[in-house]
This record gives structure tokens, C-alpha cells and sequence, in this order.
């Protein structure tokens, strides 16, 4: 058992900040700029400098209306109010009234699959988690997929069919339907199906039996987010576009080139969890590993790097090839067979680090790291890049061994051919030279994320017979006659390829809400109408399908009993041929070296935009979602709203602050966005979220600009373009930041060690800990359990997705911008994030802060009505009913992690919305205090189970949603009287400590301090 | 005499006011008292007659079908969880669905007007609204789970059910109900239950 080592840090954390405001009054010595209080400045307040563009009360109530109010108001407090029970009148069997069940099932979104358990009670989905029995994501899912529980209940669905804004039947549909697909076959006319990417093949099956049935069918897939570039340099290099799989549990040194993976463009949990994994430490003595980042915006990934490089996106093909020739001149690794050295030539590493002030040791440093870690190396490229900068990525990968072994595509399948921007572009210009008389548009929106809108509205206009097929009433489906509503995913049968040796399976967890059809039952149902002999069906479908080509052969046991043993998994593993070990093609390699040589003698943009999909809404498609809407941005903490981040050079030189509004233009295109410097940004980088602008969907509506207009389609890097210009607009935006909401003044609250000084505190054993707080109040008698909590800050990426999943879990509500500008967001778990250092490349520190469950809190004694108390197994309770609202609590919370309805926040009651609402959690009413309950409820029903059962409870059996949700493990939650409980353990590592500890409050959480891995003797990059 | 009064004065004749004065003074002695007894008693009377014990006890709706316990779990002893399956396995004892009325009336007495209407809902798929007996507030969040465990009967909290036509309340089921018997449960545990006392800390049963 370690010695506590107390890892303070003395005084850095005067240094640390949670916004420019911040360090601008630290480094100026101005303590009056910094304070909290100086948004209570007399200047805050004048209604001169208000801001000019304030949402109107009827849109906040708007904003209110949809998934941000949960309804039902309880009608609880009349006890002379009798009511009537109603039981089941046929009870299904599976179906105990307050037990809930879980089903497996699977999330898809792009190219992305996770398995998820779908938690439902009495027959309807309030929560979704991991699935456990998922070989990838192993219980971990991302956090998307636990908020799209709301986009099933969204009241903004279509909820059936219609034509032209008039309802129709769906019998009337297929009829006019069938009919035209019919004379479009007689007589020979195309007919257009653009989807979402397809990763079932049995949805592939499906379109092609429609293919067979239409010979004039032309399917394209179009995903706006996809990795193109990645996809066709694979393909050229390769042969096929087979992506491998990054093994971030094998990878030792991890180098990432304008690559999110860990954000909004990988969400993939499985990454996080595997990366996590390898940075949680006990010891010093154990390894972990180092990530560089080369990028031009700041972005999650870069926040967690050992050593990150700000450079401008299109100096990074370069770059990389600089490396790669490097490792091969200086280190002696030797290129791929075929691959002339000279063709690196043109690169060289002084050139590259000239062109863009990069410390040239830190370049051979990674060099060294690079070739150390051989086959353990990963070279990782983001989607936005072009394809040489792709090539280069495989190009080093393919050097070091890695190839194979931390880049594994041995179970990968082919990607299934995407448009790429060009080829949206030009399928739109066919259309509009009159190619199509039918197109039927399922699932993807290319009316919101088309960047030209002229080009779409013109291929709409001459496209006669248009069809959506989608969940609402957006931007394609206002250009569509037919709009036909399908099920959610959680409402639809589906099977998915993760990869060749995993099969995930989709399964409703519920009945369909509306009257809306599963997308692939409409197409059967056109099938059967132009007189093909196929299934009723989509289930059907699938089942034959899986008998034919999955069910294995010569099983013992009988297809029904294989089926159902398949669905409640949720997943099934096969035996399948690994890929035989790939090398990349010289050609391709010396036609993408040469391309890069001469895009080098280009000189760059003044400032290059990067546009990349929003961490909360992804491209767009969840927009209308609440929750995602109201999640801060994990890196720039912005919510409702996509503000242009610029860089702390670029905004001086351009004279701008942040919330100014600005108008870029890029191409042809211009949008009116507020600014935000954003630290780390490198200069001469802007970047931009995709998702936001649409005009759609109660929530979504007016939130943020669409940013995918200023997307240059012909461009090799279409998501990477040249803003030709920046003009101040004047006024100002208000852009809802948490940045600065519950600051807690310079304290040492995230405490970070590189690993060297770690090492050097253990083997010095500083034990300053070792002084025990003397206090007049008796120490607490926990005599049987006592709940604690460890959140490890190494592994915490900043993800939030605790955040979503609390929300999920116990109903919290939406509040709206303006709330959130006045501090007054509802979360109960909040992700703090601070930089250290010098603004132009800080360190970034993610902090997830709960109730801390005081033993002595200091909120319990200052309640007048004892509303909040504590409990003999160590929780901070909180009882609703009892509250009257003197806030006194919050007040005095040191952590300020208190929550008060400062509005009825529910009270509208909005079908089918009230569906989410967690039964076993009270629903606060205006003028209560809430806070994280460590999920009470969940505590409650474990105990209640393993009594029952007659049997202790085991380690790990209850866990709160946030250590369920949280992908990279960092929450560790369990019984801290048990001394082999893995909180206990978290508890007394060397690492461990509570925030605030002079206080005397103890808290029941730990932190355990985030070390970093920077090549020693470096410091932080 | 005449030069005396030369301009007619206006005389307060104050003491008529002074009169009615000392007789508004000397009612408004008791105004104040008054008002604060006539306060008081109607907080004591509001707070009287809304006691739980008074209204709640003794609540006998009628039911839709007068389903009769004395038949069914006193004459022919049909356990108490068969029917609340439940309480048991959930928060909720629950209320038997209409499938698990049918397993037996499927074949008995299925002349009876009252059965006839169990199968038609069958049939229909109609729900069956029984009236509500006891209730607790939503903020209470009560489980029948550890009580059933702990071996407590039903007859503990819901009366003798077993003898009732009509169910009707037994217990107000207020907090100090809850309460008083976690403090001591003196009769309502089983002699060999190793159990002490219930939880007391608020969230036991409030979150």
C-alpha cells in the first residue's frame, strides 16, 4: 500500500485558468479582472452594453416546449386525491410492474456502431448503456447514443404519412408510389436512392433486390462526416478501402495529425476506453502511453496529449513525409518495397519546421519515441486531411510495423462506396439536367448539409416524384412530396457488420410510438408492389437472410433457439479468414509524395478554416436533441451554438474579442458567427462546428449557423478551406459558455505530475499528507456500507459523456441559453476543464466534479427546514419535498455543485416526451435544490436485490450511470468500508486526493491526479 | 352676550367623537386577540380535519367489480402473492392483471355478470380501472421488497385483508406509521428474524 504522496502543486495553480478573462487579470496582476464577480461589475450591468441579440422570451419558450421539458407535473401533495390502479390487462410475461429490462441492441451512426443494453420499464426505453457482451465496445458506448433516447421521444417526429403537408394513409402512399416506381421502370427513367451509409448487409441485401427489381436504380450514400479522403487513399494504396482497425490497447507511442479520435470525429467508446486504459496508472513504475498531436484547432485529442504541436492542417502532409524521410535517413527505417528515397526529398524536417516555428528537437524527439516503438507506433490521420496527407499517415505506419499490428484490418470489411463532396456535387448537377423522375430520400438531410444550396434546390426542382423517408420534417422533407416517417432505431429491427468476425444486432425496445414504418418494411412493401415474391416483413427478412448465410451449418440447435439466443446478446461472433498482411503500393505512394511537393510550393491561406462535426450534435442529425444542444463543448465549454474559434494571435491581430460578431467568408459563401479565442489554436487556424443552423425542429431552429455552406466541394481537403475574409459585423453574440460558472478561484482543485516528477515524489515520499484536520464535530459512524466515489483524472478524457448519462438517468431538464448564460445549467455532473501555461499551446486538464457527499457537509447544517441530511451509508440526501428554496445550501457549498429550479422546468407536459422519465427518480418541481445522488435509486435497487436474494453485494454491482457511461473507466464507484472493493484501492493510491482538503468537508470522492507523459525532460509541450 | 358668539364657531364636539372612541378603543381591545385565536384555531381545525387518520382510514371505494378478498384469500386461502406477485420482486406489489383473474374464471362461474366483463376485456384488450386504495405520495418511494423478506405480513400494514368484502384502509400510512414501527417493530418481525430495526434516515424512502 502506498504512502498518501500529497501531490500538490505549488504554485502552479496560480497559473491555471478556466478562460482568456482569467488569465489576462492573473497575468496583468489585476485581481478585479479575474474574480467571479467581475460579471457584477457596474459595467455588466449596463443596459446600454447589453447584448443586442437576446433570445425573445417566445423562443425560449419554444426552446422550453420541446425535449428540454419533461412533462408531469406531480399531482402528488392531495392526499384526499384518489385515483384508479390499472394493472396489465394481458401482462407480459417478461414484465414485472417496477422491474426494468434490458435489451441488447445497436446504435449506428455513420460508419460507427456500438452495442448497447436499451434499459426499459413497463415496456418503454428510459435509459440506454453499453453492452457488456460486445467484443468491441465491451460495455462502453458513446455519448450519443445515449442521448438519441430523447430524439425517440421527440414530439418534433413525424408521426405519419403525409404529402405535401396533408395526411395520407400509408396505403395511399404505397399505392402512388408502387405506381410511379412502375412507369419509371417501363419506362426506363433513373431513380434515384441516396441513404445513409449502409453497414447492414442485410439492408444491403435489401437495396440490392431492389436494384434487381429496378434496373434503373441508382443508389449513392451520402454521410457528410465520413472519412472520404481516408477511404480513397486506403483504396489507391491498397486496393480496396479497407479501414483498419486502430488498436489504441497496443499502441505505445500515438501520434495523431489533425485526428479528433478521441472526440467528436472518432465517438467510437471502444477508442477512448482502450487509450484510457493504457494511461491509468498505479505506480510509476508502470508504462503508459504517449500521444502527440499535430494540429491547427484545439481539439479534445490535442486537450489530452503528452506533447501537442499547433500547426496549420496543410503543412501536416508535408510534415508527416518530413518524418517519414527522417526515420528513414537519420534512424534507418527502411521505406516500403518499391519506394524510391528520393521521392522524400523535397521534404526535409528543417524545411518543414522552418515553415512552421516547431522545435526541431521535439520532431526528433518523436522520431526516436517513433522508431522505439515499432510496431507499437500508430500514426493516426483526421477525416478533414487530404488524401496525401492520408498516405503519408498509412505511409508511416506501413514503415514502423505498425501496419498490422497497431493498425490492425485484419477483421476489417470494405467500406461500402460514399459521395465524397465532388460527388454529391455532381449527382445534384445530374439531377438537375433532368437524369431522375423518382428519388427517395432515406435517412440523410442533403438539403441542410449539401454546401451549395442553390445547387440542391435546383436538382430538387427537377427531380418530379421526390420521397423522404426520414424521422422529421426537415430540410429535405420540405422539398419532398412524400414524406414518410420511420421508426427510431429503438422502434426498428436491423443487423450490423462491426467487423468481419462481429455481428451486432438491432432489436425495438419498444412498439412503435407513431404511425411510422421501419424505412426497410417501406421498401419491401414497393417490392412486393412491382410484383416481387419477398418477405412481409423486414424481420422476416432478416431472420431468412441470417438462416441462409449466418446460421452455421450443421448446428445442433434449431434456428428459433439460435435467433433468440442471437437477439438477447445482442451480438454474434463467427469464425472469419483474417485479411493477409497489406503493403502499400509504391505508385500510389510516389503519386501522392509528388502531389504534396507541388501543393508546398503553394503559399497558404491567411487563415485556413477547419470545419469538423460538433461534439455534441455530430453532422447536424441531432440537432433537434436537448440534451445535446444544452452538452458544453468539452474543449471550448459552448453550448447552443457554434461560435468561430480563432487563435490568440489572430484575434489581436484582427483586433477582435470574444462574442464579437464577425462575417466570414470562404469561396463564395459568408456566415455571420460570434468569435471565440480559443487557446492552443494555432495560428492562422479558425475552425467551426458542423451541425448547427438548422431550420428544422423546434430546438434546433435558429441554434448556430450552418456551417457547411462555406465547405469547398471541388477542393481536395473539402472541410479544410481559406476564409478569404473576416469583417467585424458589429454588435455582439452571446455565445452560453460554462467556462466560467463555478469557478473556484485559482485553488488546487486538478492536480497533474508528468510521470518523472511522480516518480520523483514516490521515491521522496513527500507524506505532507500525513497531518490529520482536527475538528470539533464527531467523525461519522458509516457501519455498514459507505458509498465513495474515485474519478482517476488520468483517464479521464473530458468526453462528457457522465454528463449525458445523468441527465438520462435522473431526469434533469433542459434550461435553455439564456439560463445558461446566467450560470443556471442543470447538470449535476459538470466537466471543469483548465489550461495551464501560455495561452498559444496550454495544457488542458478535464476535471469531472460531482456532489462530493461530505462527510461534513457544509451544506447539511446550514438548511433551516432539514432538507438535506446525511445518510449511515455516506450520501449527502436530498429531499425534495422538504425544500423551500432559501439556497442557503448552495451557498455554502465549497464545490458549488448544487442545482436549484429557479423555473418549472417541467411543468409543460408535452407527449410523449413525459415517456423519458426515469420512474424510480423524483421529478423536481420549481423552487427545489437538486444535486448528483451518487444514483440513489440504483444503490436503493441493488440492495433491495441482493437482500432479497439473500446474498452480500458484490464490487461493481451498483454503479451510478456516470461510471456506466464513462468510456475511458475514469469513475470508479463502490463501497469504501470494504477494503477489496476497487474504490477502496483507488482510494489510498499515492495519487489520491480530495479536492479543497483543508476545508475538513471530507468528501467521499477521491481524485486521483492526472500525469502526463511527456518525453522527460521536456516538460509540457 | 351677543358679541361673544359674533362668528359662529365651529365647534368639534369632541366629546361625542370621544365617545364612540373610547367604545371603538374598547372593542379594539379584543380585535387583535381575536384575530389571532380565530387564526389559530382554523390552522389547528384545517390541520385537524386533514389528518391522513381521519379521512384516510376506513377508505372503502366501491370497485367496478366487487371483487370480494374474503372469498378469495380468506375462504379459499389463495396466497397473498400470487395475486401481488410483486411484492417480492419489485417496489410494487401490483395489482393482478386481468389474465391472472381468467387463469381460474377461464372455467369458474363464468356466468357471473362480473366475469362475463373480465372476458370481454380479455377479448378487447380494454384496461380494467380498479379504484385506488392505498397511496403515497410520489416523493415517497416506498419498497414492498425488504418487508416481504424480512418476513413481515401483509396483515401488518393492510389489515385483516382476508376478512374484507370491500378493502378498505387499514393504516393511514403516514410517515410516523413508517416510522414508529423501524423504530420498534416490536410484533412485526417473525421471533426468529435477526433484524433489529428499519432504516431511519430520509433516503430509505425519499430521494
Amino acid at each position: 500500500m502506498d504512502d498518501p504522496i500529497f501531490i500538490k502543486n505549488e504554485g502552479q495553480h496560480s497559473l491555471r485558468y478556466r478562460s482568456l478573462k482569467e488569465w489576462i487579470g492573473q497575468t496583468q496582476g489585476d485581481p478585479a479582472a479575474t474574480g467571479s464577480f467581475d460579471e457584477f461589475s457596474p459595467a455588466a450591468f449596463d443596459p446600454v452594453g447589453m447584448p443586442v441579440e437576446t433570445l425573445s422570451r417566445r423562443r425560449f419558450l419554444s426552446l422550453l416546449s420541446a425535449s428540454a421539458t419533461l412533462a408531469l407535473g406531480t399531482s402528488a401533495c392531495s392526499r384526499i386525491d384518489r385515483e384508479t390502479i390499472v394493472p396489465y390487462t394481458r401482462r407480459p410475461e417478461e414484465i414485472i410492474p417496477g422491474v426494468a429490462n434490458y435489451y441488447a441492441s445497436t446504435f449506428r451512426e455513420g460508419l460507427i456502431t456500438q452495442g448497447v443494453l436499451v434499459k426499459t420499464r413497463e415496456g418503454r426505453p428510459i435509459h440506454v448503456e453499453g453492452n457488456p457482451e460486445h467484443p468491441l465496445g465491451m460495455g462502453k458506448t458513446s455519448l450519443r447514443s445515449v442521448a438519441d433516447l430523447l430524439g425517440l421521444y421527440d414530439p418534433d417526429r413525424l408521426r405519419g404519412p403525409s404529402r405535401a403537408g396533408t395526411r395520407t394513409t400509408w396505403e395511399e402512399a404505397g399505392r402512388e408510389i408502387v405506381r410511379t416506381l412502375r412507369t419509371a421502370r417501363d419506362s426506363r427513367s433513373a431513380v434515384l436512392l441516396l441513404t445513409d451509409a449502409v453497414v447492414s448487409p442485410t439492408q444491403n441485401a435489401l437495396i440490392q433486390d431492389l436494384k434487381n427489381t429496378l434496373p434503373n436504380l441508382h443508389h449513392a450514400a451520402w454521410e457528410p462526416a465520413a472519412p472520404h479522403a481516408e477511404m480513397s487513399a486506403t483504396k489507391a494504396l491498397f486496393g480496396e478501402a479497407v479501414l483498419g482497425r486502430m488498436r489504441l490497447d497496443r499502441a505505445d507511442v500515438i501520434v495523431a495529425f489533425e485526428a479528433d479520435f478521441l472526440g467528436s470525429e472518432g465517438n467510437d467508446a471502444a477508442l477512448i476506453r482502450d487509450f484510457a486504459a493504457r494511461r491509468s496508472i498505479s505506480g510509476p513504475a508502470d508504462t503508459m502511453n504517449r500521444l502527440w498531436v499535430f494540429e491547427g484547432r484545439m481539439s479534445l485529442t490535442g486537450a489530452n496529449a503528452d506533447h501537442r504541436i499547433p500547426v496549420r492542417p496543410s503543412r501536416i502532409a508535408p510534415l508527416i513525409f518530413a518524418l517519414a524521410g527522417h526515420l528513414n535517413q537519420k534512424l534507418g527505417v527502411a521505406l516500403p518495397t518499391g519506394l524510391n528515397a528520393q521521392s522524400l526529398s523535397p521534404f526535409a524536417l528543417e524545411a518543414v519546421v522552418a515553415d512552421s516555428a516547431i522545435e526541431p528537437a521535439l520532431l526528433r524527439s518523436l522520431c526516436d519515441d517513433l522508431k522505439r516503438a515499432g510496431r507499437s507506433a500508430l500514426a493516426i490521420a483526421g477525416p478533414a486531411l487530404t488524401q496525401e496527407a492520408h498516405t503519408a499517415c498509412q505511409l508511416l505506419n506501413a514503415m514502423l510495423g505498425a501496419e498490422g499490428y497497431a493498425v490492425d484490418a485484419s477483421m476489417s470489411l470494405p467500406v461500402r462506396d460514399l459521395l465524397t463532396y465532388a460527388g454529391i456535387q455532381d449527382l445534384f448537377e445530374e439531377a438537375a439536367a433532368g437524369k431522375f423522375a423518382v428519388a427517395v430520400f432515406w435517412g440523410t438531410n442533403p438539403a441542410y448539409s449539401c454546401p451549395q444550396a442553390s445547387v440542391w434546390k435546383a436538382a430538387a426542382a427537377k427531380i418530379p416524384f421526390k420521397i423522404r423517408i426520414g424521422l422529421y420534417e426537415d430540410e429535405t422533407a420540405l422539398d419532398c412530396g412524400w414524406r414518410l416517417p420511420e421508426h427510431h432505431w429503438l422502434e426498428a429491427w436491423g443487423d450490423f457488420e462491426c467487423s468481419a468476425d462481429v455481428l451486432s444486432l438491432r432489436q425495438p425496445a419498444m412498439g412503435a410510438i407513431h404511425n411510422t414504418r421501419q424505412g426497410e418494411d417501406i421498401l419491401l412493401s414497393w417490392l412486393r408492389g412491382l410484383g416481387t415474391n419477398t418477405r412481409q416483413t423486414y424481420l422476416e427478412y432478416i431472420k431468412a437472410r441470417w438462416e441462409r448465410e449466418v446460421y452455421p451449418a450443421g448446428s445442433l440447435v434449431p434456428f428459433p433457439a439460435y435467433w433468440n439466443a442471437a437477439l438477447h446478446d445482442g451480438v454474434v461472433l463467427r469464425e472469419a479468414k483474417p485479411r493477409p498482411g497489406r503493403n502499400p503500393r509504391p505508385e500510389a505512394l510516389t503519386e501522392a509524395l509528388e502531389r504534396s511537393a507541388a501543393a508546398l510550393k503553394k503559399a497558404p491561406a491567411s487563415i485556413e478554416l477547419v470545419l469538423h462535426p460538433a461534439a455534441s450534435v455530430y453532422d447536424g442529425r441531432y440537432a433537434n436533441n436537448g440534451w445535446l444542444a444544452e452538452l458544453p463543448d468539452p474543449v471550448t465549454k459552448a453550448t447552443w451554438g457554434n461560435p468561430l474559434l480563432l487563435s490568440v494571435s489572430d484575434a489581436a491581430r484582427l483586433q477582435l474579442k470574444d462574442e464579437d460578431q464577425v462575417r466570414i467568408t470562404a469561396g463564395s459563401a459568408s456566415l455571420d458567427v460570434p468569435v471565440i479565442i480559443q487557446p492552443g489554436q494555432a495560428p492562422g487556424v479558425a475552425s467551426l462546428s458542423l451541425g448547427y443552423g438548422r431550420s428544422a425542429g423546434n430546438v434546433a431552429a435558429g441554434v448556430g449557423n450552418n456551417a457547411y455552406v462555406l465547405a469547398e466541394t471541388s477542393a481536395a481537403a473539402p472541410l479544410i478551406c481559406a476564409i478569404a475574409r473576416i469583417e467585424r459585423t458589429g454588435g455582439r453574440r452571446p455565445v452560453p459558455r460554462t467556462q466560467d460558472h463555478f469557478r473556484m478561484e485559482g485553488r488546487d482543485l486538478a492536480r497533474t505530475r508528468t510521470l518523472s516528477e511522480f516518480a520523483h515524489d514516490v521515491a521522496h515520499s513527500d507524506t505532507g499528507k500525513g497531518h490529520e484536520l482536527q475538528s470539533l464535530i464527531p467523525p461519522q459512524q458509516f457501519p455498514e456500507h459507505r458509498w465513495g466515489m474515485a474519478i482517476d483524472l488520468s483517464a479521464c478524457i473530458g468526453c462528457s459523456a457522465c454528463v449525458i448519462a445523468c441527465q438520462s438517468e435522473n431526469s434533469i431538464p433542459v434550461v435553455g441559453p439564456e439560463r445558461i448564460i446566467e450560470g443556471r445549467e442543470m447538470h449535476w455532473i459538470r466537466v471543469d476543464r483548465y489550461y495551464e501555461g501560455d495561452p498559444a499551446n496550454p495544457k488542458v486538464i478535464h476535471q469531472p466534479v460531482t456532489c462530493q457527499h461530505c462527510e461534513n457537509a457544509p451544506c447539511e447544517i446550514v438548511c433551516p427546514v432539514n432538507a438535506t441530511t446525511h445518510s449511515p451509508d455516506g450520501l449527502n440526501q436530498m429531499s425534495y419535498n422538504r425544500c423551500v428554496g432559501t439556497r442557503y445550501c448552495s451557498n455554502n457549498c465549497p464545490y458549488k455543485v448544487r442545482r436549484f429550479n429557479f423555473f418549472d422546468y417541467t411543468s409543460m407536459k408535452k407527449q410523449p416526451e413525459n415517456l423519458a422519465f426515469n420512474p424510480e427518480v423524483t421529478v423536481r418541481p420549481r423552487g427545489v435544490m437538486e444535486k448528483c445522488t451518487f444514483c440513489i435509486q440504483r444503490i436503493d435497487d441493488g440492495r433491495q436485490r441482493a437482500n432479497s436474494e439473500g446474498r452480500r453485494l458484490r464490487d461493481g454491482e451498483i454503479l451510478p450511470a456516470c461510471a456506466v457511461a464513462c468510456p475511458a473507466q475514469a469513475i470508479v464507484f463502490g463501497d469504501l468500508n470494504d477494503p477489496r472493493s476497487k474504490v477502496a484501492a483507488a482510494s489510498r493510491l499515492g495519487r489520491g486526493y480530495h479536492m479543497l482538503e483543508d476545508l475538513g468537508v471530507k468528501p467521499a470522492v477521491t481524485y486521483l491526479a492526472d500525469i502526463s507523459n511527456p518525453v522527460s525532460g521536456k516538460g509540457k509541450a | 352676550m351677543k358679541n361673544r358668539l359674533a362668528f359662529p364657531r365651529i365647534r368639534l364636539d369632541l366629546t361625542r367623537w370621544q365617545a364612540s372612541g373610547q367604545q371603538f378603543l374598547a372593542y379594539s381591545r379584543f380585535l387583535l386577540p381575536a384575530s389571532v385565536l380565530l387564526v389559530f384555531l382554523t390552522v389547528i381545525a384545517v390541520g385537524w380535519f386533514t389528518q391522513p387518520d381521519s379521512y384516510v382510514r376506513g377508505y372503502a371505494p366501491e370497485q367496478p367489480i366487487p371483487y370480494s378478498h374474503r372469498l378469495h384469500a380468506g375462504t379459499l386461502r389463495i396466497p397473498c402473492q400470487y395475486c401481488h406477485s410483486g411484492a417480492a420482486l419489485s417496489r410494487q406489489a401490483g395489482i393482478p392483471s386481468v389474465q391472472k383473474c381468467m387463469n381460474c374464471h377461464s372455467l369458474t362461474k363464468t356466468d357471473s355478470p362480473h366475469i362475463r366483463k373480465l372476458a370481454s376485456l380479455i377479448a378487447s384488450g380494454e384496461p380494467m380501472k380498479w379504484k385506488r386504495v392505498h397511496n403515497l405520495p410520489d416523493y415517497a418511494y416506498f419498497d414492498h421488497r425488504p418487508h416481504v423478506t424480512a418476513g413481515i405480513l401483509c396483515q401488518t400494514c393492510h389489515g385483516e385483508i382476508q376478512t374484507m368484502e370491500v378493502v378498505s384502509q387499514h393504516m393511514s400510512m403516514r410517515m410516523a406509521n413508517c416510522l414508529g414501527c423501524h423504530r420498534e417493530p416490536k410484533d412485526a418481525l417473525p421471533a426468529d428474524s435477526g433484524i433489529k430495526r428499519g432504516p431511519e434516515h430520509c433516503n430509505a424512502c425519499h430521494r
